[in-house]
């Protein structure tokens, strides 16, 4: 399955990016694709684009602010959990989302 | 209800996340600027005015302070309804620095009409919510261009500026001048019931509306050459992430793998005065690790108070302490304060711990 997942937390330093690695792991060792945009203090990294999403089965956002460039997934089925729920139980959000 | 409410928080939090480097810098070049001034013999504090370079460095920080507001109120804007929110948002919240920016009345008068953190907060979520409300109106094909980059601005620009002008940023003025009232009332009163006050807002939403009360506050007063009530706020802005941090290390089998992790960069943020560190913990179990944070706060700032610890730079943590008087009982504060959180949370963890243990082997 092609899943992609943007990370946002308030001060955009750490959690931003350990939500990333946690869900990066567990989509990994469940034998799925998954491509992750943080967008932390430094703005947004490894952008996900038109075709990554056009393509993805899955879309979760793991955020605690608004995402940027929201209009991307336009049409697309969304999950959004907070930040704390993806770095402390990524299994579960996934397995939410459907994965 | 609870989602919107939730909406709202993600809003707030939006605005505060590009709020929080101009903060960050804002605070730490004053505190630089501070800290390499000589004495000034009459005053016995820190005057840079002598010294071209410090007061570069002060007056960029003094700027970056006042595009804080703007950025939070923008952002909050932005975030309710994008890109055409920006604008109002901005001016709106530019405005909450001093409301006599816009004074066409003939005697502004000398006193500073500062709405501060609160009017910024209300600002943005008005002139969000006025364009997300604008965009809603079906235009014609032929002016629909137009509308995001003129009409939504220039509409949207003036019902803030009215608003807050008008009807809602005087009572916001009122009560933020009420609220420095009663706070100044109590310092002569009882310092140490101060200094708790401080040091529970500063601890309770981490960055947040409450703790930028309590912030400006002790900010304000250092101009008026009154710094112990920044001392104590010093002390407990550093507390909360880096009690979490000791936390994490103290009883290791207490937390997971991720929120040992979190609790290494607590610490990092703890020790450069970022309370938001503490929040990842905050959010994830409010009810337990709220009240342990304002304890471990409440007790530094109150241990700063006792001490006499005085601040002369807006910015707290163990980085300002170039810039405090009796430097041994801000240490002594802050490790009092971050010791308290640390025990307290891991008590109430161990015993939730072996409450849930029998329940789940039945």
């Amino acid at each position: 399955m092609k899943i992609v997942a943007v990370t946002a937390c308030p001060t955009g330093i750490a959690h931003t990016y350990m939500a990333a690695e946690q869900l990066e792991k567990a989509a990994r060792s469940l034998g799925h694709q998954i491509k992750l945009e943080t967008q932390g203090a430094m703005g947004i990294e490894n952008e996900l684009t038109a075709a990554d999403v056009r393509n993805a089965d899955l879309v979760i956002f793991a955020v605690d602010i608004e995402v940027e460039k929201k209009d991307r997934f336009e049409g697309k089925k969304i999950l959004k959990v907070g930040v704390g729920e993806a770095i402390k139980n990524p299994a579960a959000v996934l397995a939410r989302a459907g994965a | 209800m609870i989602d919107q409410l939730k909406q709202l928080r993600q809003h707030l939090l939006t605005g505060v996340s590009y709020a929080i480097p101009f903060v960050a810098c804002g605070g730490i070049l004053i505190a630089a600027a501070l800290a390499f001034a000589p004495l000034n013999p009459q005053s016995n504090a820190p005057d840079p005015g002598n010294v071209p370079v410090l007061m570069f460095l002060l007056k960029l920080g003094v700027l970056s302070f006042k595009l804080m507001l703007p950025i939070l109120a923008a952002y909050i804007s932005y975030s309710i309804a994008g890109k055409p929110g920006l604008v109002a948002g901005a001016i709106g919240g530019f405005l909450c620095n001093d409301l006599r920016v816009l004074a066409f009345f003939p005697d502004p008068g000398k006193q500073e009409l500062s709405a501060g953190f609160l009017g910024a907060i209300v600002a943005g979520l008005l002139a969000g919510y006025t364009v997300a409300l604008i965009k809603t109106i079906p235009t014609h094909r032929l002016i629909r261009p137009v509308m995001p980059i003129l009409i939504i601005p220039i509409v949207s620009t003036i019902f803030v500026g009215a608003v807050m002008m008008l009807v809602l940023g005087p009572p916001i003025v009122g009560l933020m001048a009420w609220l420095t009232h009663e706070l100044d009332n109590m310092q002569t009163g009882n310092a140490v019931v101060l200094a708790a006050v401080i040091g529970g807002m500063i601890a309770f939403d981490m960055g947040g509306p409450v703790n930028k009360v309590a912030f400006f506050f002790s900010a304000g007063l250092i101009e008026k050459g009154n710094c112990l009530p920044m001392g104590a706020c010093a002390a407990a802005i550093c507390t909360p992430p880096l009690g979490m941090g000791l936390a994490t290390l103290l009883g290791r089998k207490l937390w997971s793998e991720e929120e040992r992790d979190s609790g290494l960069a607590a610490l990092g943020m703890g020790t450069i005065g970022i309370t938001e560190g503490a929040i990842p913990f905050a959010a994830a179990d409010p009810l337990r690790v709220i009240p342990c944070l304002m304890g471990g706060s409440i007790v530094a700032s109150v241990t700063a108070m006792l001490g006499k610890v005085g601040d002369h730079a807006p910015h707290g943590g163990p980085i300002v302490l170039p810039v405090v008087d009796n430097r041994v009982m801000y240490i002594v504060a802050i490790l009092a304060g971050t010791l308290t959180t640390a025990l307290l949370i891991n008590t109430i963890k161990a015993l939730a711990k072996a409450q849930a243990a029998p329940e789940a082997s039945e």
